[in-house]
């Protein structure tokens, strides 16, 4: 676990790089863009690779994303996402319409059926997304190799887990269980920290 | 709304990743539209992945960002999303219907069934629906072989597993044997769509192929 990174260096980056697509948003800042770029790009490409995409595609489709990042940054809200968060959106989106030409089916914040938390939760009980995201990079840092290996393959391919079960030469019950077991863990890391509190 | 039954882990994970029919993604999305506790649960995936993100190791690119900037400057407006036409279902839903629920060209099944197609492909690819049941319909015992995906929308129904309201989404595995009944006096309408492709195991399965997705 050579890579984990303390973790109050965890939050001061992911607090910075919201800081950053904030600026894009409120102020065009074209600095803010380049470090929000310098840290994605290469990333956003490497989700974008794979599932039949190549390096020439995957390029044209991660400057669609950035493109979008500085054009819808102005309805970015770090109150309610990490930019790593807010900035996988948009990518995975970009990656689905391309593959099969129809966008990912989402729900609609203007939806008139959309069913909000009760105003009463008591503040100490509201997400705190920084808290949250530091957390969630944390547990990630910590997760066994054989967990880790399974959720990019899911997330990061975009392959079921039928198709991981026949790449990896699997059970698909046991790539289930991995998944489920990243999961769980990431979970308790959450309300473990949440009961210390 | 209080909900009872939810999305498993397995299901949220997929739609997260993107690993799942459209079909299935409207049925997520309006469950998620409903269920808070769901929403949460597609929230922290989604803040999971950003983590994966964030550790990923770049690809070299081949543009700069202002460069990018510049493109982006001579591009036009993006175009907004067009409202859906008024409807009594949740959006993902509403904007594949023509009209509210209880005025659709439904088609009937058998006595106290009736479907309204919501896929003009063969079935095989995966059925997309919605089901309409009179009050005290029994539905023949099945079981499910592919990933499907059943959201109550009106009334109820209950089976072996438990008490199906509306906002309610039975989210059944492999092996389920169960045989819903329509128990109230009210008209169950649920909405059901299955993975693709579907299997079939021999005659009885493509029997049973109407009453597959409830």
């Amino acid at each position: 676990m050579s890579h984990v990174i303390a973790e109050p260096d965890q939050k001061a980056q992911i607090q910075l790089l919201n800081k950053q697509l904030t600026d894009i948003g409120q102020k065009q800042c074209s600095d803010a863009f380049t470090a929000i770029y310098n840290h994605f790009a290469g990333r956003v490409k490497s989700f974008l690779i794979g599932k039949g995409i190549n390096d020439d595609t995957a390029e044209e489709l991660m400057q669609e994303v950035m493109i979008a990042v500085w054009r819808r940054a102005c309805t970015y809200d770090q109150s309610k996402a990490a930019a790593s968060t807010w900035v996988f959106t948009i990518a995975r989106n970009r990656r689905i319409d391309h593959l099969r030409g129809t966008p990912r089916v989402e729900i609609e914040l203007e939806d008139s059926l959309l069913q909000l938390e009760s105003d009463d939760i008591p503040a100490e009980q509201q997400v705190d997304i920084l808290q949250d995201a530091t957390r969630v990079h944390s547990a990630m840092a910590t997760l066994p190799e054989d967990q880790h290996k399974v959720l990019h393959l899911s997330f990061f391919k975009g392959q079921s887990h039928g198709d991981i079960a026949t790449r990896l030469g699997l059970p698909i019950g046991t790539v289930k269980s991995r998944i489920r077991l990243a999961m769980r863990s990431i979970r308790n890391t959450l309300h473990e920290q949440e009961e210390q509190v | 709304m209080n909900i009872s039954h939810h999305l498993s882990d397995d299901t949220l994970q997929e739609y997260t990743a993107g690993a799942l029919d459209p079909s299935l993604e409207v049925v997520i999305a309006c469950h998620l539209t409903y269920c808070t506790s769901c929403r949460n649960r597609a929230d922290m995936l989604d803040v999971t992945v950003g983590a994966l993100l964030d550790t990923e190791q770049p690809t070299a690119v081949r543009t700069t960002a202002l460069e990018l900037i510049q493109k982006a400057q001579s591009l036009g407006e993006e175009q907004a999303q067009a409202e859906p036409p008024v409807s009594d279902v949740p959006r993902p839903l509403g904007r594949l219907l023509p009209a509210p629920l209880e005025s659709l060209a439904w088609k009937r099944l058998a006595p106290g069934i009736k479907q309204y197609n919501l896929s003009n492909r063969h079935r095989k690819y995966g059925a997309f629906k919605l089901l309409h049941l009179a009050p005290g319909v029994v539905l023949s015992q099945h079981t499910h072989k592919d990933k499907e995906l059943t959201l109550v929308l009106r009334g109820s129904y209950q089976d072996e597993i438990g008490r199906f309201k509306a906002g309610d989404v039975a989210d059944l595995g492999d092996d389920v044997v169960h045989q819903p009944v329509v128990d109230t006096q009210e008209p169950c309408i649920a909405l059901i769509a299955t993975q693709s492709p579907v299997q079939f195991s021999g005659v009885m399965g493509k029997l049973m192929q109407p009453f597959v997705g409830f």
